[in-house]
């Protein structure tokens, strides 16, 4: 190289600085190459499940997993145990209703109010006891009303029309009181038979009357002729929980990566290593090192929070014996098709992004500053995480379309289309293509400077001059 | 043969770091490498390690360029400390050596032997930040030779270990030289090198000042050092009056004075009996490397009023 000593301006020096520096590192270091990047995956990936944070925080994010899973059908049990039964008085004075009596209606109300909330329940008693009386004087009635021994008071009366009145005293708050809108429905159904029976029909042709329509939803959208509802809602469930999952992990654990590099820079044991490893060896052990741990993290959160809502439904039903409101969460073939998706991905766009976030470590002088440091990569996988989160109301739009094809926005937008169904096999294949070719393209951008900033303890290089030490040798 | 540094130049930025440095280093010796702090000690050792490359000039090892040389065949050890701080000292020594080329058994059964000279086996299991800065010393010299390198470059290894730790890491760099690995070393504690050197290099400002084995540079030196000390006259001021001899301290015991090696020493004596002294004491000595050192670097490095050379050189206490 030739010496520049007359008066060399700043620009000048510092490439020359450059220059000697990245050229030195680029000796011929093949050897043991894969032997060296095993040793080092080993060191880095034992070196972060081992420590203490780690696992605690681990630990932790599994506790919370699991409780969240869980808090659902705690909150039903504890409601289903506590609530007592509410007693639930009915004054007749109309003599029969729809061709009921007393104790007929005494059934019907029962049947009516406590199959609409529980279901068949067996074990546990049900949610209304009911009384039918027939008396002029409702003011005892009223007392217990108000003393709170009776939970509701419904006077039944026909209004000069011949229709059913209903008159309902309740000492509870009307506005979270659930128990007016079970009661309304049931007496709005109890005055349709009612009308009905006095148009002369019997019951089972009210049931004809009122009989559910065919009612068959054909989606003639692209591909999502295929999928079942429940599918479809499984896909968006997954895409969101995926990308809020990529979006965290590859940020986390390329922050890691970045913060390990420039530990080893700070602790300055990388003066030894570069003397034992070349820096592409060192770059892509740490990157696989701390992707396989973090993978390995991510595969424990995954699997511990799906088995825990599998198990929601049985406890549920062994607990208050209720099936109805828990989480239909069938895990179908297509759910697992678009979970293997999300490994891929996730995969890709962790060793995209490490690459980078290993170069940015590198250029650090000191360890606080990484976060600074790592900044614009944070701000360039932001833009992938809000396109998936505001294209999921418009998957097939274009633009969508073209962000979900550059591969640094891919994984999330990719995830996302696919989630709700908007992508085709061959996009799939496509992105995955177009993704690998850039990590590798990143790997060499990233090693290069990795190269150069392992050793530099000076002036950050400006981003000109990063593309100038990349496009080197 | 051995290793030849010719003619290397480094720049940064506009700071030109070393200028036209030259030195030999001959297969299987001790060579002592020394500076004033910021001389250019770590960068040339950065360059022979070929962790940076000198602008130009050549450095080769028995006639072949140092690039071409397996990485594995030089142990490094820098001068601040090169370890990971969170790591037990076992786990780490072994990654090192492992990454240098051993395999795990060999590796386990060179750190047990130098565990046990060191005489820190009980400290395998320990993470580094837990010991002693001198015991880290001894983990980053482990880290050095563990993988057995032919080329030791060590950058103050002495720094931070009591004399006790200090003889034994001595005793370690003999063992090494009858192994006969070749050894550069740098440091500030210049009696270290008249023990052990063979050769030495003192350069200032990225320029070799001194070159030579350890008695040619004393020789070559042109002068050497008197005591004198006279019952009657404990300052003898008369001595200043003389050419050729310059007083360089003045204690309760005695007199200490650079005479330069064309002077007769007998000179003194004379003068003394002439001035009615009693004489009790008169010896010649060579002058130590510690005073070489300071005469040569000291001079300069007055200029850029370097507080710590400064004091040394004029320490006259």
């Amino acid at each position: 190289m030739a010496k520049n000593t007359v008066a060399p301006s700043e620009k000048q020096t510092t490439e020359q600085e450059t220059t000697s520096v990245s050229a030195s590192l680029a000796r011929s270091g093949n050897q043991n190459n894969l032997r060296n990047i095993g040793l080092i995956i080993e060191r880095e990936f034992k070196n972060r499940v081992t420590q203490r944070s780690f696992r605690i925080s681990t630990a932790i994010i599994l506790i919370l997993i699991v409780i969240g899973s869980f808090v659902p059908t705690i909150v039903a049990y504890i409601s289903s145990v506590s609530n007592s039964q509410t007693k639930v008085v009915v004054v007749n004075n109309t003599g029969t209703i729809a061709g009921m009596n007393n104790v007929a209606l005494q059934q019907y109300f029962k049947a009516s109010l406590n199959g609409t909330t529980t279901g068949q329940s067996t074990s546990t008693k049900p949610a209304y006891s009911i009384n039918t009386v027939t008396t002029d004087t409702i003011s005892n009635f009223q007392k217990q009303v108000m003393d709170g021994s009776t939970g509701v008071l419904l006077v039944l009366n026909r209004t000069p029309a011949q229709d059913v009145q209903f008159t309902y005293y309740t000492n509870a708050n009307p506005v979270s009181d659930s128990n007016v809108s079970n009661v309304q429905g049931v007496a709005s159904q109890l005055s349709i038979l009612d009308r009905a029976s006095r148009l002369g029909l019997t019951p089972d042709q009210t049931g004809k009357l009122f009989a559910q329509p065919q009612f068959t939803v054909v989606n003639i959208g692209q591909s999502q002729n295929n999928r079942s509802v429940s599918d479809i809602v499984a896909g968006y469930i997954l895409a969101y929980a995926g990308i809020i999952l990529i979006f965290m992990s590859v940020y986390l654990y390329g922050v890691t990566v970045a913060t390990g590099v420039a530990e080893e820079k700070g602790s300055r044991i990388m003066e030894i290593l570069v003397n034992a490893a070349t820096p592409f060896q060192l770059m892509t052990g740490k990157i696989i090192g701390i992707g396989s741990a973090g993978l390995a993290q991510m595969t424990a959160f995954v699997i511990v929070g799906i088995s825990a809502l599998l198990i929601q439904n049985p406890i549920k039903a062994a607990l208050i014996g209720n099936n109805s409101s828990a989480l239909n969460l069938n895990i179908t073939g297509s759910s697992i098709t678009l979970l293997l998706l999300l490994l891929v991905y996730f995969i890709l766009g962790f060793l995209l992004y490490a690459t980078l976030f290993a170069a940015m470590g590198a250029l650090v002088k000191r360890q606080d500053e990484v976060n600074n440091a790592v900044q614009p990569l944070t701000w360039l996988f932001m833009v992938g995480y809000f396109v998936s989160f505001f294209g999921i109301y418009n998957p097939d739009a274009t633009w969508v379309k073209v962000v979900s094809y550059i591969p640094f926005w891919t994984p999330t937008t990719m995830l996302m289309r696919i989630g709700v169904g908007s992508a085709t096999w061959w996009e799939i294949l496509l992105t995955i293509v177009i993704m690998i070719v850039s990590i590798f393209v990143c790997a060499i951008f990233a090693a290069r400077i990795y190269r150069y900033g392992v050793l530099m303890y000076g002036q950050k290089p400006s981003l000109r001059q990063l593309f100038k030490i990349a496009r080197m040798n | 043969m051995g290793l030849k540094v010719e003619h290397i130049d480094k720049s940064f930025g506009q700071l030109h770091v070393i200028k036209d440095l030259s030195m030999e280093v001959k297969e299987g010796s001790i060579f002592g490498f020394l500076g004033a702090n910021g001389a250019g000690k770590t960068t040339t050792m950065r360059m022979i390690l070929d962790i940076l490359r000198p602008d130009c000039g050549s450095i080769t090892w028995n006639g072949k360029d140092m690039r071409d040389i397996p990485r594995h065949n030089l142990g490094y050890l820098p001068e601040e400390r090169g370890l990971y701080p969170k790591v037990e000292v076992q786990e780490q020594l072994l990654f090192l050596a492992r990454l240098n080329g051993l395999s795990k058994t060999a590796a386990l059964a060179q750190l047990d032997e130098w565990l046990e000279r060191f005489e820190i086996p009980q400290y395998r299991n320990r993470k580094v930040e837990e010991l002693s800065k001198g015991n880290q010393q001894k983990i980053q010299f482990l880290a050095t030779i563990l993988h057995d390198p032919l080329i030791l470059i060590m950058d103050e290894p002495f720094s931070g270990l009591d004399p006790v730790n200090a003889n034994l890491l001595k005793d370690a760099l003999l063992e090494m030289h009858r192994r006969g690995k070749t050894m550069i070393f740098s440091t500030h504690q210049l009696e270290q090198v008249e023990e052990l050197c063979e050769d030495v290099v003192i350069i200032d400002k990225g320029q070799t000042i001194i070159a030579g084995s350890v008695r040619e540079v004393k020789r070559q030196q042109g002068r050497n050092v008197a005591r004198l000390k006279l019952d009657n006259d404990s300052e003898a001021r008369w001595l200043d009056a003389l050419e050729g001899v310059q007083v360089t301290k003045r204690r309760q015991d005695y007199i200490e004075m650079h005479i330069q090696s064309n002077l007769n020493p007998n000179l003194i004596v004379e003068e003394a009996l002439c001035h009615g002294a009693i004489i009790s004491r008169f010896e010649l000595g060579e002058p130590s490397l510690t005073d070489i050192f300071i005469e040569r670097v000291g001079k300069t490095a007055l200029q850029d009023a370097s507080p710590v050379i400064a004091t040394q050189a004029g320490g006259m206490k």
